[in-house]
């Protein structure tokens, strides 16, 4: 399946998607502005599928709206909320809708959400949601069943490179490319040394691989993180340099300066990774900070972004 | 509730082990029929027929999921123990996983497929080990259920959030991927987990289910 993202990823352009996080409610307006201010900004837009398990407006319905707004949408698909039998359907109307590229992740605990009494599914895991997706690329259902209207996608999935046992996850990248994954999105990456430690597991030639960028707002954020989101690991020293940054300020005026800092640092972070074999590009998360995402890219000399043609 | 696997199953997992000791007990494993005194009589026979030497079995008055029963009896059967190149487990996948963690040393392998819990005594602190799925997979997992004990219940895992050893569920949950890993490469048996493991059939897990036995005169009609 050609795609915007993939013939990108296959021209050996240095891509660059981004994320937005769908609203907690109804509101698509409130979509449609966040995507407005990142649109030109990226190749592909990443939808989230219920992040650490609190609702979030539909992935798939996100995906359509993204394409309204004239960007190829990727839409994530968590297994911890599906079986077998909502894939498959969600899959089908996916393709109608115009959705191309399909992300799959396992999801995180629900206990780490807002919603810690829900009962997770975990029918698949991500590995065998890929065989799934592949499987009915063929024209088939899991019952055998004849298609009427096959579905044809980009298939990718995310790693981290922080999560242990490192050979076992780097295995599981393999039994993910296996099962049909084509591109790579990993968990934000802050410390280098794991990164290229993980990447070196890796046969880099037979995927595509985007490196998780999320900019730090501020230490506070970055303790939280740490604390809260399964798999990130930022460095204590990167955290202080955020403090550091806001001494002696107050207000609007330290708020400016640490964040300039948490730029500062991703920008870095972007210039490091470009520089290790087989990263293909970066994939940004704003997670609520949208607006960090065109000074990125903008300052990484990644803009402007190639057109997007049919 | 529990089944014996099939024939060629036990013979396939038994593969590369010759000196077998049985495991049974007076509890749940007899009950079902796959680990009372006739049964592991019988599977001395079939497994003696096909090549194997059974050095004897351990039988345990009350369950393999008492610890301090067990323990007893280990003590009583040490020699015989030492000189066993595997364990096979015609009882429950909790007796199985005991077996692995009290005797690390030896493979300990599942003979039955467990199906369904009926009841557990009230004990003072319980760590769940089996979820009866139906369908055991702890031969390929080094004797640690990953359906049950992996936060998630992943066949393919672990997942991204599994750090230090620790699962991401809470700092006091152990990452049950990680212990199979460890356990894996303890027993040089890695390539279990370098596949693809394919979706599972959960319809055998499906409750509620009935079963009623009936008098059966052989092992593994
Ligand atoms: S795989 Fe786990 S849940 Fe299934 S029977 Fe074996 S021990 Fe029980
Ligand atoms: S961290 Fe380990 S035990 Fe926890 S959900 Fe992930 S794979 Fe399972």
């Amino acid at each position: 399946m050609q795609t915007h993202l993939s013939r990108l990823l296959e021209d050996d352009e240095f891509v660059v998607t981004a994320e937005v996080g769908p609203p907690h409610g109804a509101d698509e307006q409130l979509l449609v502005h966040r995507v407005i201010q990142v649109k030109d900004y990226c190749d592909a837009l990443n939808l989230t599928d219920n992040v650490r398990g609190i609702p979030t407006m539909s992935s798939m319905v996100c995906s359509h709206f993204v394409r309204d707004c004239g960007v190829e949408p990727v839409m994530q698909m968590s297994a911890r909320d599906r079986n077998r039998i909502l894939f498959e359907s969600e899959l089908y109307g996916a393709y109608a809708l115009g959705i191309r590229n399909v992300c799959f992740m396992t999801g995180d605990h629900s206990l780490l959400g807002s919603h810690p009494e829900a009962k997770m599914v975990y029918d698949l895991d991500s590995i065998q949601a890929l065989q799934l997706a592949s499987h009915l690329m063929s024209g088939k259902d899991l019952a055998g069943d004849e298609l009427e209207g096959t579905p044809h996608f980009y298939l990718g999935a995310t790693f981290n490179p922080y999560a242990d046992p490192l050979e076992l996850q780097a295995w599981r990248v393999n039994k993910k490319h296996e099962a049909g994954a084509r591109f790579f999105q990993t968990q934000a990456i802050y410390g280098i040394t794991r990164f290229e430690k993980f990447m070196g597991c890796l046969d880099v030639n037979a995927i595509k691989i985007l490196v998780g960028i999320i900019p730090l707002k501020g230490p506070r954020m970055a303790r939280f993180m740490n604390r809260k989101i399964p798999g990130i690991k930022i460095p204590e020293s990167m955290i202080q340099r955020l403090v550091d940054a806001g001494d002696g300020l107050s207000g609007n005026e330290k708020r400016g300066a640490v964040r300039s800092e948490g730029i500062r640092i991703a920008l870095e972070t972007i210039e490091k990774v470009r520089a290790i074999n087989g990263v293909d590009g970066v994939h940004i998360m704003g997670v609520g900070w949208e607006e960090s995402i065109p000074t990125l890219v903008e300052e990484a000399g990644l803009y402007p972004r190639p057109k997007k043609g049919e | 509730m529990m089944e014996l696997k099939n024939k060629e199953d036990i013979l396939e997992m038994l593969e590369g082990y010759g000196k077998i000791v049985l495991f049974g007990d007076s509890g749940c494993a007899q009950m079902c029929d796959v680990g009372g005194i006739l049964q592991l009589e019988d599977m001395t026979d079939f497994l003696t027929d096909h090549g194997k030497d059974v050095l004897g079995y351990v039988f345990v008055e009350g369950g393999l999921c008492d610890e301090f029963a067990t323990k007893q009896e280990l003590e009583n059967h040490k020699e015989m123990l030492e000189k066993a190149d595997a364990f096979l487990v015609q009882a429950c996948g909790v007796a199985t996983q005991n077996l692995t963690e009290m005797i690390p040393e030896k493979i300990s392998l599942p003979a039955v497929d467990s199906d369904f819990l009926g009841t557990m005594p009230e004990r003072f602190h319980h760590d769940e080990r089996c979820s009866m799925c139906g369908e055991c997979v702890l031969h390929l997992t080094g004797g640690i259920c990953p359906i049950t004990r992996c936060a998630k219940g992943l066949l393919n895992g672990p997942c991204g959030g599994s750090m230090d050893g620790m699962c991401e569920r809470d700092e006091d949950t152990e990452c049950a991927w990680q212990l199979i890993y460890d356990r894996l490469k303890e027993i040089d048996k890695l390539d279990n987990i370098k596949r693809i493991w394919e979706m599972k059939d959960w319809s055998k897990e499906h409750g509620p289910k009935t079963v009623v036995h009936e008098a059966k005169d052989a092992l593994f009609q």
